[in-house]
């Protein structure tokens, strides 16, 4: 598998997780993270989701500061989705962050569940002062660490278990 | 300020380094199940044990690098160090591979046994039998739902809650609502009081419901209870649904999580077949890797701890063969090893002690060697000493001075190996060897030989040396140059001849002269003429005679008399060339070779004018007139640390016979007609006055030739 993935760039470019878009929206109790993520899974991965093993991403999501020296975070929440599929009702399993389960009949119908993050609680208008620059970073990185123990060594050297986005940043117009 | 370190045993350090070891492969075994709470940190523990693998193994690289470093300096204990590593890796390395090997093979066989086609088909049979019970299920539900839906058909909106009553009492149902396609609540029915507002459809369902026009799936509510959804349009409404909610009984539930559990186990397992296998390989390999660095680490820190006191003596032995014996090794434990240790450190101090009575004896041998030699060197004697064969084993620095040969370069070797080269000699030393082999007690003899400086005489006693057993181990030869002796008794002989002869013959002569006068002069008128004539004849052969004898006698007093000499500074040339101006007009034909160094002698310039004189007298007497040519040399040399001026005079006369050569410096001693036979005497007399010595050249076959050194005045 790993000579695959290293041989064939082609296949390496087919699957991974990439921030779309991201933003801030603004409602009258607070900010509101609005965002995009899109899921390709590798084949590897995806024969892992249907032999039943779950596979967990940690959407990260921080408000910065940039400054001269070094960029303090001032704001950041972890939202943890898991896909898991039921073999018995042939249906794909997202938990959200709220620990709601929900069932999708196809994969791509949970990936697209997945891809628009819920945050459960809003960001506080008083941290964002109105005189200072502010950056909005968000990555979705792959929990290698929730795979079977067996599988975690690998995880970490086989391109096709490389399923994080980089952090995408994105300066908050206000 | 002494500093004090906390030092841990070493023996409890390695009980650490094992205890370590162990509980960091307990703890990534136990990741390694699945219920395990340790199953998060199961990467970390890999990395730890790798990085303590990695880390054993430098240890154990640095330990092999440096013994081998040891081994190509040939250090001491290096080659047993080795040895013994090599065989505790051997003897740990072997086994834990077998074990390895056949670990890994029953690992393998073992995780294949868990799968084969019979399991994985009853899986699968035993999970599409729940579906397609669930399946049936659903259709039933499905059916029963139409059914409602035709029931609500054409019912006006406020009979729908009392129809939905009605249906919910009839049917297993545990909830009914009807909604509009905006998702308007029209009515709702629930077998749980306590539930006021139905189970309303999600987003997803909406768009499925959109698409399909119905909907109808398990899925989980509350409490994770598993309940078939079913939404129905109901038939000519405006966009008016039925959605029924229908129970999965228990039993069924749980028969169906069950399988499901199964199979998505066995699922899971079936990918993670070859994960499973390569990663308990690698845990066996970390394990086999830890621990069998561990030993080798363990076993390079012991063995250089055991090895340690071997080494130490190791090198002491070496110190006390180059003879250093003041080692003294640290000893360490009071084992074995500490005991070899203590005895080699008694030894050295033995050794020590025995090195040093036999120094301060060899050093008083040495000092008495040496005082000896001293005695020998300074003794005026000559002294050789030989071994049993008659090989020279030491001369002294007098046999070198009379001998005039460096015999203590000759040590090893006999006297007839001495003769070989110095021929001169060769007829004494000849002489001396045969007295050795031949004598068996003291013996005495005189030994008379023409040296390089003239006739010598040696007085040598030879004495056998025997053991104490009896044994002959060699002979001493002692002797002394008695030359100068003798000539001394032969001078006080003469000298009393000539005071005899002054007195017993000097005497007489007087009267005897005057009266043959007084006979002349009182009968010479009163005879005849002829018998006038030889009266007058006779007086005076009388006369002349009494003459002769005087000077005879004169001379004589002279030999005898002791010299009184006048010193003084001059240059020896300068005194040859005044002898030389006298015989200016004579017939004599003079040859000088004059060297250019230092002839400044302190001589009695009359005593040595004598000398010239009397040896050119010699040579112009030894040859025909006319024909007489006489080579003067003079040089500056060098004899037993001495400066000599030397002369040399040589004559192309009849020259010497060889008969003649030993006596030739004694009185009366002549080959001349005419002559007292003192001439060559007085000469050797005054030159021996004077410091010097003087003899016949015999290398010179031309003619007479005789050399003279005069100590030099620097």
């Amino acid at each position: 598998m790993l000579l695959i993935s290293w041989c064939c760039p082609v296949l390496a470019n087919q699957f991974g997780v990439k921030v779309r878009h991201v933003k801030l929206v603004d409602n009258d109790q607070g900010y509101r993270v609005d965002a995009e993520i899109d899921y390709q899974l590798s084949p590897l991965a995806r024969e892992a989701l249907e032999k039943g093993v779950p596979l967990s991403w940690n959407v990260r999501v921080e408000i910065r500061r940039p400054g001269l020296l070094w960029t303090p975070v001032i704001y950041k929440q972890k939202l943890r989705y898991t896909l898991q599929y039921h073999a018995l009702l042939k249906q794909y399993e997202v938990k959200a962050p709220d620990n709601h389960l929900e069932m999708f009949l196809t994969l791509n119908a949970a990936l697209n569940f997945m891809s628009i993050p819920k945050q459960n609680e809003l960001i506080d208008k008083q941290l964002i002062a109105p005189e200072q620059r502010y950056q909005l970073a968000i990555r979705s990185q792959f929990h290698r660490e929730s795979l079977p123990a067996p599988l975690r060594p690998f995880a970490y050297l086989n391109q096709q278990w490389f399923l994080s986005s980089p952090w995408f940043i994105w300066p908050i117009q206000k | 300020m002494a500093h004090s370190k906390i030092r841990i045993p070493f023996r409890v350090s390695i009980l650490l380094l094992f205890g370590f070891v162990l509980l960091s492969l307990q703890l990534m075994s136990s990741a390694t199940q699945e219920s395990s709470e340790l199953g998060e940190i199961y990467s970390w523990l890999l990395v730890i044990n790798t990085i303590g693998s990695v880390i054993l193994l430098g240890l154990v690289i640095i330990n092999a690098y440096s013994l081998v470093r040891e081994l190509r300096k040939k250090e001491a204990g290096s080659r047993l160090t080795t040895r013994m590593i090599s065989l505790f890796v051997l003897l740990a390395l072997a086994p834990a591979a077998i074990v390895f090997y056949f670990s890994v093979q029953f690992l393998h066989q073992g995780i294949d046994s868990w799968f084969n086609v019979e399991i994985d088909r009853a899986m699968d049979d035993a999970l599409e039998l729940s579906q397609s019970s669930l399946a049936q299920r659903m259709n039933w539900h499905i059916k029963q739902t139409r059914q409602m839906s035709a029931k609500l058909q054409n019912l006006p909106e406020a009979s729908i809650p009392l129809e939905l009553g009605n249906l919910s009492t009839e049917s297993e149902a545990i909830e009914i609502a009807v909604f509009s396609s905006q998702g308007h609540i029209l009515a709702s029915s629930s077998s749980n009081p306590s539930d006021i507002l139905p189970h309303l459809p999600d987003e997803q369902i909406w768009l499925q419901l959109r698409q399909n026009k119905a909907y109808f799936a398990y899925e989980a509510v509350e409490n994770d209870e598993m309940v078939a959804r079913i939404i129905e349009p109901i038939p000519d409404t405006q966009n008016l649904f039925l959605q029924v909610l229908y129970p999965l009984p228990m039993r069924i539930s749980d028969l169906s999580d069950s399988i499901e559990f199964a199979f998505i186990r066995f699922q899971e397992m079936t990918f993670l077949r070859d994960s499973l296998k390569t990663s308990f390989s690698l845990i066996l390999l970390l394990v086999l890797l830890l621990s069998l660095l561990a030993a080798i680490w363990v076993a390079f820190v012991s063995i250089r701890n055991i090895v340690a006191p071997v080494k130490d003596l190791v090198k002491g032995t070496q110190a006390v063969a180059e003879g250093d014996y003041q080692q003294q090794l640290p000893v360490t434990n009071q084992d074995d090893l500490g005991f070899l240790v203590e005895s080699f450190n008694q030894m050295t101090r033995r050794i020590a002690r025995s090195r040093d009575e036999t120094r301060i004896a060899g050093l008083e041998v040495e000092n008495q060697r040496a005082y000896l030699e001293t005695i020998l060197a300074n003794l005026t004697a000559g002294v050789i000493s030989f071994d049993a064969n008659f090989y020279i084993r030491t001369a002294n620095q007098a046999a070198y001075r009379i001998l005039h040969i460096p015999v203590s370069h000759f040590v090893g070797q006999t006297l007839l190996n001495l003769a070989v080269k110095h021929h001169e000699l060769a007829e004494i030393l000849v002489a001396i060897q045969r007295l050795l082999e031949q004598a068996d007690d003291i013996w005495e003899q005189r030994i008379v030989f023409l040296g390089p400086n003239g006739r010598q005489e040696l007085l040598c006693r030879g004495t056998p040396l025997f053991s104490q057993m009896g044994e002959r181990i060699g002979a001493i030869v002692v002797f002394d140059d008695v030359t100068d002796l003798i000539q001394a008794q032969k001078n006080a002989a003469w000298g009393e001849v000539a005071r005899r002869l002054a007195h017993e013959i000097k005497n007489p002569l007087t009267p005897i002269q005057l009266s043959a006068e007084r006979l002349q002069h009182k009968l010479a008128k009163e005879l005849p003429e002829a018998s006038a004539e030889f009266l007058h004849r006779g007086t005076k052969t009388i006369v002349q005679q009494v003459e002769a004898m005087k000077r005879m006698v004169d001379d004589f007093s002279e030999y005898a008399r002791p010299s009184k000499k006048q010193v003084e500074r001059i240059n020896l040339q300068d005194l040859i060339q005044e002898v030389l101006a006298l015989y200016m007009h004579s017939n004599v034909l003079f040859h000088c070779q004059f060297s250019e160094g230092n002839t400044v002698v302190e001589v009695d310039p009359v005593s040595i004018r004598q000398v010239l004189h009397n040896l050119i007298k010699n040579a112009l007497e030894a040859t025909s007139a006319g024909k007489c040519q006489i080579e003067i040399k003079t040089s500056h040399v060098n004899r037993n640390n001495t400066e000599y001026v030397e002369l040399g005079i040589y004559d192309n006369g009849s020259g010497l016979h060889a008969d003649q050569i030993e006596t030739i410096f004694e009185p009366y001693v002549t080959s001349k007609s005419k002559g007292t036979g003192l001439g060559l005497a007085i000469v050797k007399k005054i030159i021996e006055e004077h410091g010097g010595v003087i003899w016949v050249d015999t290398s010179y076959n031309a003619g007479a030739g005789f050399v003279i050194q005069l100590p030099a005045l620097n």
